[in-house]
């Protein structure tokens, strides 16, 4: 073998290796030492250690040894908990996410405005968030698809996005797309009633189903004319429509789909038609009255992101509690915590002490509502949502137990890499307030007016 | 009824409750409480006597009447009641329905407008919004310049007036908001628009100068016949005691700018003012102290203003307005839906630096003094209404429940529209 080509085969195989999180990266490797590791996948961990090789999570436990060349961080007996994970978020994205100028929108794609410079990405950080699931508005019965994104902070559009995320096709029942909060914004259109609602999205099926077949027509035929050597003429193909494509897609499980709900019926009407099309329904977001019907939604398989208890902004926001979440969890529904809102994202741990007080989960479950739920229900449940060797090194640091009124959350990293750190934020304000200082001293020595 | 909600109390707080075996509504004995009176010590293992809806006594020593209904509080901590500087509560079922709405009424100035008679004591949300403490609450008209006349109302009652405790609270001025330059270094747009609010602040200056020469004028007709007396004009009756200083106006205003413009205004106008807001107050703290103002933080649910104050800004802001020595108080903000989270707003002050006590003074005390009911509100003292709170624990932590509310010395009931869904829908059988 030639020089040239064993470095080759060695490179590749590190290559492999390395993002398997088999082969410790060696410019990276920390050593997070003496922290209460909250692991979500098992027990919590007091005075326990987290061994972090390149992107990976490699060790967890107590009195790991120290690698040569790893860096140590001394938690002091700090918490740590897996990246919290919102899978329901409209950040990071360009301009309007209700794409309004027609009612079924399911071809345009959130990936193509990705917006890596939102500050909103920052904010989550802050809060302990480092994967998102980003998506288009609920104003259409079927809207656009949304992508998972980590907060890699600083990074490109491409670099942000979550690799090998399953994608996502969004949809919405009820007020939004009936348009009854926004009357006198525009012309009336049709849907005006949940009735409408459901039979667009039917019709839209029946129109991919149409398309479909037509293309199988055309192939087969295309085929005939090929082997036919010319004895055939070859068919024109049928025109190329990226809406009913996206719809296909849908059909085919290739989309999963993530239903905006409120009401119960709706919900229960949904899991209906989709189980007549084969759809694959992941979600219900919102799902306020989810909690009516936990034998269908368990049934069916098809899990809840909501709040903790944000309500009565609308009439189909109405009949819940904050006990809702815990009751769907209790019965067996999964059950995830989100913000839909850049704010709220901030703090979803708060949130998560809600579903504690207000139906009364265990503190380990509320957790899991900001973790290994949501990376299910966004199927990255293998990569993320625990703290386990060979998973990615997201995780958040707080001062005091996430769940605690007064805790604050300290670091965070996603890929082994620190993307916040308070400490360092804190330094760096006050260091621009000295700056801001010597800017005005001057100013007083010429006689300014301060 | 009064023998009703007594059995409630009971059932409530099941085997810690204990009855006399003849209990006078009218007297309300906790015993075995850690009381936490803001005014004055922390007490372990004592009692509170309520009578005729005042506290009668606190202390180690208090002894039950035969005659009271008693409730055994061991193991459990007693505040205060809290109270919410700022809210829609009565006047607001669901934002989004028009029909449900009656804070905001149209145009720009709406000084005469009362909130009192609107408020509706049965809404959702004063059962919801009292699951967290908060027996008092200041109810806000909104919009426009001069918004109208709020009401402090107790968060129990069959009738306005008998939540009222005080008719007319405060007048409202909303300041106009300096916008945010578009983009950097656009020095000349950014000198512009803060013309902008200058001009929009004499606007409001000349409203007041008008109300002020329409009262001369009445004035003076009155002791003298040669002069004609001005047609009534109810919105400048209204800002009569505004002007005389003796209702007080809170003022909303953010930024820093703005705020030094709103000192000047209210110490030109002499006006007894509170502010509300205030997200860049850290930024010229001293300035508020210094013209003795108060301020009602908002929702701290919420991010900062400027990107540029940092990611921290709302909470580290209250900490720096405390630390000036500024009389603060919290408040649930625009959505009585989330009245019930007054108490994680102050937590989440006290994560990032606000000492505990000053925070647990700035949902009770404080806002009585604000309101000008220190003499019946914020404390667990002899003579003061009884408003408490019976809790499991701290009642910053989100986690724990108030068990038992007090208000004007009733156990009133704790049962509410989430509680009742809770209820029903838990007795569905599983499958």
């Amino acid at each position: 073998m030639k020089p040239t080509n064993a470095l080759k085969v060695i490179s590749t195989a590190a290559l492999i290796l390395g993002f398997c999180g088999l082969l410790p990266a060696a410019e990276n490797s920390v050593l997070l030492r003496n922290g209460q590791i909250i692991t979500v996948s098992g027990e919590t961990i007091p005075g326990g250690d987290i061994l972090v090789q390149g992107k990976k999570i490699v060790r967890v436990g107590k009195g790991l040894s120290v690698p040569a060349a790893a860096e140590v961080v001394d938690l002091n007996g700090r918490w740590v908990m897996p990246g919290i994970i919102d899978s329901h978020s409209h950040i990071a994205l360009e301009g309007d996410v209700n794409e309004m100028g027609d009612l079924i929108t399911a071809e345009v794609d959130c990936l193509d405005v990705i917006n890596p410079q939102d500050i909103n990405i920052f904010y989550a950080l802050t809060g302990g968030v480092t994967s998102i699931h980003t998506m288009h508005g609920s104003g259409n019965p079927i809207g656009g698809k949304g992508i998972v994104l980590k907060m890699r902070w600083g990074k490109s559009a491409a670099e942000l996005v979550f690799e090998g995320a399953p994608l996502t096709s969004k949809w919405a029942l009820g007020e939004n797309p009936k348009q009854s909060n926004s009357m006198g914004m525009g012309p009336a259109r049709y849907p005006k009633t949940r009735m409408g609602v459901e039979q667009s999205i039917r019709d839209e099926f029946e129109k991919a189903k149409e398309y479909k077949k037509k293309w199988a027509e055309y192939e087969k035929k295309a085929k005939a004319a090929k082997e036919s050597k010319g004895k055939i003429a070859p068919p024109l193909p049928p025109k190329k429509d990226y809406r009913l494509e996206s719809i296909a897609d849908i059909l085919s499980g290739k989309l999963w789909v993530r239903c905006h709900a409120y009401q119960s019926e709706e919900m229960l009407s949904i899991m209906r038609l989709c189980k007549e099309y084969g759809v694959k329904l992941v979600c219900f977001e919102h799902g306020l009255e989810g909690y009516r019907v936990t034998n269908e939604l368990v049934e069916y398989g098809v899990a809840v992101s909501t709040f903790a208890d944000f309500w009565a902004y609308k009439w189909e926001a109405y009949n819940t509690m904050p006990q809702a979440a815990a009751l769907c969890a209790k019965r067996g529904v999964l059950v995830a915590l989100n913000s839909d809102d850049a704010e709220r994202m901030r703090h979803l741990f708060n949130d998560a002490a809600k579903a504690v007080r207000f139906g009364g989960v265990a503190e380990d479950e509320a957790i899991r509502m900001l973790t290994i739920n949501p990376a299910k229900i966004m199927g990255v449940d293998k990569r993320v949502g625990t703290i386990e060797p060979g998973k990615d090194a997201d995780l958040a640091v707080f001062n005091r137990h996430p769940l605690d009124p007064f805790t604050v959350c300290e670091m965070t990293m996603v890929d082994g890499t620190v993307y916040f750190d308070r400490t360092k934020y804190l330094e760096g304000q006050k260091k621009a307030e000295e700056e801001e200082k010597k800017k005005k001293e001057p100013e007083k020595k010429n006689g300014g007016e301060v | 009824m009064r023998k009703i909600a007594i059995v409630l109390v009971s059932i409530l707080l099941l085997s810690t409750a204990v009855l006399s075996s003849k209990p006078d509504p009218a007297r309300l004995f906790i015993k075995n409480a850690t009381i936490i009176p803001v005014v004055g010590e922390r007490v372990e293992g004592g009692a509170i006597l309520v009578e005729g809806g005042k506290i009668k006594a606190v202390g180690k020593d208090v002894q039950a009447p035969a005659d009271a209904a008693v409730i055994d509080a061991s193991g459990m901590f007693v505040y205060p009641g809290f109270i919410d500087s700022y809210s829609h509560f009565g006047l607001a079922e669901i934002s989004a329905i028009p029909s449900t709405t009656d804070f905001r009424e149209m145009g720009k100035e709406n000084p005469e407008l009362r909130v009192a008679w609107a408020i509706n004591p049965h809404s959702v949300h004063f059962g919801t919004g009292r699951v967290t403490g908060t027996t008092t609450a200041l109810v806000a008209p909104s919009g426009g310049t001069f918004p109208g006349i709020s009401a402090l109302i107790k968060m129990d009652g069959w009738s306005f007036p008998e939540m009222a405790v005080k008719e007319a609270a405060t007048s409202f001025i909303n300041f106009p908001m300096t916008p945010r330059p578009v983009g950097e270094g656009v020095t000349a747009q950014k000198e512009a628009k803060d013309d902008v609010t200058s001009k929009l602040v004499e606007k409001i200056r000349d409203y007041l100068k008008e109300a002020r020469r329409y009262l001369d004028l009445k004035k003076l007709a009155a002791t003298d016949p040669g002069v004609r007396a001005p047609e009534y004009n109810a919105k400048y009756e209204a800002l009569g005691p505004v002007l005389d200083g003796t209702l007080a106006v809170i003022i909303s205003v953010e930024k820093a700018k703005d705020i030094e413009l709103a000192i000047k205004f209210v110490k030109d106008e002499k006006l007894k003012a509170i502010f509300r807001g205030c997200a860049q107050g850290f930024k010229v703290a001293d300035k508020i102290k210094q013209s003795g103002i108060p301020v009602i933080i908002d929702s701290l649910y919420v991010g900062p203003s400027d990107p540029e104050d940092g990611y921290d800004a709302p909470y580290r802001n209250v900490v720096e307005l405390a630390k000036a020595g500024i009389l603060i108080s919290f408040s649930s903000g625009d959505s009585p839906a989330q009245g019930k989270d007054l108490p994680y707003h102050a937590a989440k002050a006290v994560a990032f630096g606000l000492p505990y006590e000053e925070a647990i003074k700035a949902l009770t005390i404080n806002p009585a003094k604000i309101f000008g009911e220190s003499d019946r509100l914020g404390s667990i003292e002899a003579g003061k209404d009884a408003d408490l709170i019976i809790a499991t624990g701290d009642p910053l932590d989100i986690r724990t429940e108030v068990k038992q509310l007090v208000i004007n010395g009733r156990a009133i009931d704790m049962s509410n529209w989430w509680e009742t869904l809770y209820q029903k829908f838990r007795s569905r059988p599983e499958k």
